[in-house]
């Protein structure tokens, strides 16, 4: 672990939000290709895979997400399902930097010796 | 792999989206049309889609060289085809295009058809526009960490 092991937890899990948050860019650009279907990763398993690698950024596992309907062409992206995702994850990005910002802060107060 | 990605992705979507816009105005335009280039009546356009992988060079460059043909990417327009569908003959034997027992062929359009496939197009646009600005915003959140 480094001198900072959070900075390198939250490294991990951006990495995964923002690997997640590709994915749903991907599935709303493919909405209207023939054949397309919807790919994600698992958030869990890949953000364990990320902080067990001490933060060090994976290839990910994608993978086709069962369990949606499909179009007559093949096609099985579901808008609402890619909407509240992209504000989830958006959401889970933004904790994330938050979270580190705060961290800074913290090392820069005691740097300061907290005045 | 990255955030700067993201924003290719969904500009490919906006630029397919925008064409397929595009080609349905054309339809729209030429529902009468019994004139073309190629002789008989305007067919109607098809715009043809297909999702492309992420930029081989771009995997290799950033040492994903595993992810080169899986990862995903963006969207195309690989083709505007034609529909085979038969014109819409009316008799009208005073028309100059009429044939010798008086029949003319229309394109083969139906506007509510079209009207559908433009909302399609644009709702499909404003998705992909909110994308952008979902990435925007956490590209602008992650520089924020330097002030």
């Amino acid at each position: 672990m480094a001198l900072i092991p959070i900075l390198q937890l939250l490294e991990g899990y951006l990495g995964v939000a923002a690997t997640r948050h590709q994915l749903i860019v991907s599935n709303m650009a493919n909405i209207d290709t023939p054949g397309y279907h919807t790919q994600d990763i698992d958030f869990r398993s890949e953000l364990r895979k990320a902080t067990e690698n001490n933060g060090r950024e994976l290839i990910p596992a994608v993978h086709s997400v069962p369990g949606l309907l499909r179009r007559p062409d093949g096609n099985d992206v579901n808008l609402d399902r890619e909407g509240l995702l992209l504000a989830e994850t958006q959401m889970q990005y933004q904790i994330g930097v938050q979270i580190m910002k705060s961290e800074f802060h913290r090392l820069l107060s005691a740097i300061n010796e907290g005045k | 792999m990255g955030i700067f990605s993201t924003l290719e992705v969904s500009g490919s979507a906006l630029a397919a989206e925008r064409a397929r816009a595009e080609v349905i105005a054309t339809n729209m335009a030429n529902s009468e049309t019994t004139r073309t280039a190629q002789g008989g009546p305007f067919r109607r356009k098809v715009v043809v889609f297909s999702s492309t992988g992420a930029s081989a060079f771009r995997l290799l460059l950033t040492g994903y060289n595993r992810l080169i043909g899986r990862a995903p990417g963006g969207v195309r327009l690989v083709q505007v085809a034609e529909d085979s569908a038969p014109p819409i003959v009316r008799y009208e034997p005073g028309h100059p295009d009429a044939d010798a027992a008086g029949f003319v062929a229309y394109p083969n359009i139906n506007p509510v058809q079209e009207m559908v496939d433009l909302m399609g197009a644009v709702r499909a646009y404003q998705l992909n526009a909110s994308a952008v600005n979902a990435s925007k915003q956490m590209l602008q959140q992650s520089l924020e960490l330097l002030k």
